[in-house]
């Protein structure tokens, strides 16, 4: 009795057992996708779509905070639960690349219809390169470029569709903006002592013609000293050391500040703060001719190399590539490619700015790329800062980081 | 059998089941990752071998390389000044509003209870807000500064490295103060009255009162106030995140802030711990004072 009872229950197990197997396989290929998008950002509305196709992939979205992208990522890597896809911040990109933690897509792009390499921005497509190859491809890109005060440049006697093109104009404008009385400065930035610093501050050193790995150039401790001179000379709050550049930014809304660097995420909050008529212009570079340089942000796309699926995911990465072309109108963020033309907003202002930050994205240059990254970025800062409280000499802080980075590099 | 079975219900083996099972939570959830962390601070870890417990052993390459870094000392001083200040500030406070409050004038316990909205508040909202309160150019303190005519020009609270780190404990001052208001509140009404009465008829003055009955007292309250006014100021992060960043060149940075940005923002999750056993040294130290210092407790 007891052995006929045991088999029927083992019947019956193996049967459920097939059953289940048997809609395994039925079912969908299922992907995970790691990002910090919000529901009004790219990512979760593309999987929404991609998952409207019921093309027999259906992908998970798991939204992750920005402090935890990297050490999350890492331990589910190193645990082997690894998302198939993850959205990468591109200097963050390097450090798994070099490892494979990423998986080399080079083979992948070449045989694609959809994503081709000659159709983006160099610059974010470098921060996907590791030796050669590419281990991601581009999601969004973004620079910074000047914006100015136009009805201030008026006020002073400048002409507001002449803005400064080398640094010593720029110095000299921001001189004849600054006004204390009206608690006006000259000029806004970041120089905080964090990744922003860094962003901000290494368009500067590659304008002069020095890179992370020469960071003790003549040109980088040029600009130092350029950025010392603002902050000596009171043409810049001193809370430039702390401030990010969002903050930064909000003084130029406010009218505190007569210019400001940042980046086209300023614009629609600048279109509702700021009651003054302004323009955007590309960085000014170090003397007329110079090579024209600029920062490089946001996020690439990049499947594990531990997935079980990377078919399907490159699959997903060239739906996402597909709908690069109305990434502005539907989520105000550029795409890393040079074949789309911004598509116009029917706001004048709007797409004047757009121009100049399409133009400088051009001239734009990744962080790196570098497995280590974080500690060389953390060396610049650590020189800026020095220099710009007067506790070093710009040259010493950047040899300093010179040093440093060396080091690291090995 | 039946003896280890009398034991756990009644007897030695019952005391040693109360103490286990809260010494095997403890040894869990805090034992554990003290010990790992040890570990981790003897060897070379980053992100890939996060994962993993064999990792290339460095010994004391670490706290070398450590201690070899220009801005290790003056983080360490920093740290020092931070629990010092923030400490002093947060007691001393506290205690005269303890003692106001203790006169008990009419509205004294709904007063005292509002001070603690402080203390409610989450760190990151305190930072935000002190962040704007201490902002150079349009901070509302530069403002009362500069209108009372204490100083002509604005003083940048944040950006200024001889003023930076103050700022934050400032921030911490305010933040810490109603806590310890509310403790040595508790501690002052534990006080018999009868001592007082007899010190009125003995003819001591406030002051004497004070010297004489008060602190003394007091001493146990003190003693733990101070010890988890320690803890909660090594604690102290949020404020530096909000507010500084640790900035500018370091001079706001303190070891707990530095042990975060070793780890999760460069990645060198060894040097971190680094920075965390040297501050577990400098915890146990000052709980060793504590402990003795309330050993040879009087009890009224």
């Amino acid at each position: 009795m007891g052995i006929r009872r045991n088999s029927i229950a083992i019947a019956l197990a193996l049967t459920c057992a097939s059953l289940v197997s048997f809609q395994a396989k039925a079912e969908d290929v299922k992907l995970t996708l790691w990002s910090l998008d919000r529901d009004i950002q790219p990512a979760p509305n593309l999987i929404k779509e991609f998952n409207a196709q019921k093309n027999g992939i259906q992908i998970e979205y798991r939204q992750i905070q920005f402090d935890d992208v990297v050490s999350e990522a890492m331990r589910a890597y190193s645990t082997g639960k690894a998302p198939d896809i993850i959205a990468i911040d591109n200097p963050n990109h390097a450090m798994f690349a070099s490892r494979k933690a990423f998986l080399d897509l080079t083979a992948m792009i070449k045989t694609s219809t959809v994503i081709k390499p000659e159709n983006y921005f160099p610059g974010p497509l470098k921060s996907a390169t590791w030796g050669e190859k590419y281990y991601g491809v581009p999601k969004a890109t973004n620079t910074i470029a000047l914006y100015y005060n136009k009805d201030l440049f008026k006020a002073a006697g400048l002409d507001p569709n002449k803005p400064p093109q080398t640094w010593d104009e720029l110095v000299e404008t921001a001189r004849k903006l600054n006004d204390p009385s009206k608690n006006v400065y000259g000029i806004a930035f970041c120089a905080k002592a964090n990744e922003e610093g860094t962003f901000q501050f290494l368009p500067w050193a590659q304008m002069g013609g020095s890179t992370y790995k020469t960071i003790n150039g003549e040109g980088a401790v040029r600009a130092l000293s350029v950025w010392k001179q603002l902050m000596d000379d009171k043409l810049t709050s001193p809370d430039t050391l702390t401030r990010s550049q969002w903050d930064s930014t909000a003084t130029f809304n406010a009218g505190n500040a007569a210019m400001v660097i940042s980046g086209p995420w300023e614009i629609d909050r600048m279109l509702t703060d700021a009651k003054f008529e302004w323009g955007t212009a590309l960085l000014p570079v170090p003397q007329e001719g110079a090579q024209r340089s600029s920062a490089m942000g946001d996020y690439n796309w990049a499947i594990f190399s531990n997935s079980k699926h990377p078919e399907e995911a490159f699959k997903a990465l060239e739906f996402f590539a597909s709908k690069d072309a109305t990434m502005y109108k539907d989520f105000g963020q550029l795409p890393a490619r040079a074949d789309l033309p911004v598509p116009p907003t029917g706001n004048a202002v709007k797409d004047a700015a757009l121009a100049t930050f399409l133009e400088q994205m051009k001239y734009a240059q990744p962080r790196g790329p570098s497995p280590e990254w974080p500690k060389i970025s953390k060396a610049i800062q650590d020189a800026i800062q020095a220099a710009l409280t007067g506790q070093m000499e710009p040259k010493a802080a950047l040899d300093q980081a010179a040093a440093k980075i060396k080091s690291i590099e090995g | 059998m039946r003896r280890i079975f009398a034991s756990v219900r009644d007897g030695r083996g019952f005391d040693i089941v109360l103490v286990g099972v809260p010494f095997a939570f403890l040894f869990a959830l805090a034992g554990l990752p003290l010990i790992y962390n040890i570990l981790m601070s003897f060897q070379e870890v980053d992100m890939f071998s996060l994962g993993s417990f064999i990792r290339p052993f460095v010994g004391i390459d670490n706290y070398v390389a450590l201690f070899k870094q220009p801005e290790t000392w003056p983080i360490l001083t920093n740290t020092l000044i931070f629990v010092v200040g923030s400490i002093g500030g947060q007691f001393l406070i506290g205690f005269g509003l303890a003692l106001f409050f203790w006169t008990n004038f009419p509205g004294a316990s709904w007063l005292r209870g509002l001070f603690l909205v402080s203390w409610v508040m989450p760190g990151l909202v305190v930072g935000a807000i002190w962040n704007w309160i201490l902002s150079g150019d349009f901070g509302v303190l530069n403002f009362f500064l500069r209108e009372s005519g204490l100083i002509t020009a604005n003083i940048f609270w944040r950006s200024d490295p001889s003023f930076s780190l103050w700022a934050v404990v400032i921030a911490n001052v305010w933040l810490g103060t109603s806590f310890n208001m509310i403790l040595l509140s508790v501690g002052l009404s534990d006080i018999p009255g009868d001592l007082y009465e007899a010190a009125d008829m003995d003819g001591a003055n406030a002051w004497q009162r004070f010297w004489t009955i008060t602190l003394p007292m007091m001493r146990s309250t003190i003693g733990a106030i101070i010890a988890l006014g320690l803890i909660f100021t090594l604690q102290q992060f949020d404020l530096f995140a909000a507010i500084t960043d640790g900035g500018p060149n370091n001079s706001s940075n303190v070891a707990q802030y530095w042990a975060w940005d070793l780890s999760f923002r460069q990645y060198d999750f060894g040097r971190g711990a680094t920075i965390s056993v040297i501050m577990t040294v400098f915890v146990m130290f000052a709980a060793a004072v504590y402990v003795r210092s309330t050993r040879h407790e009087v009890r009224g």
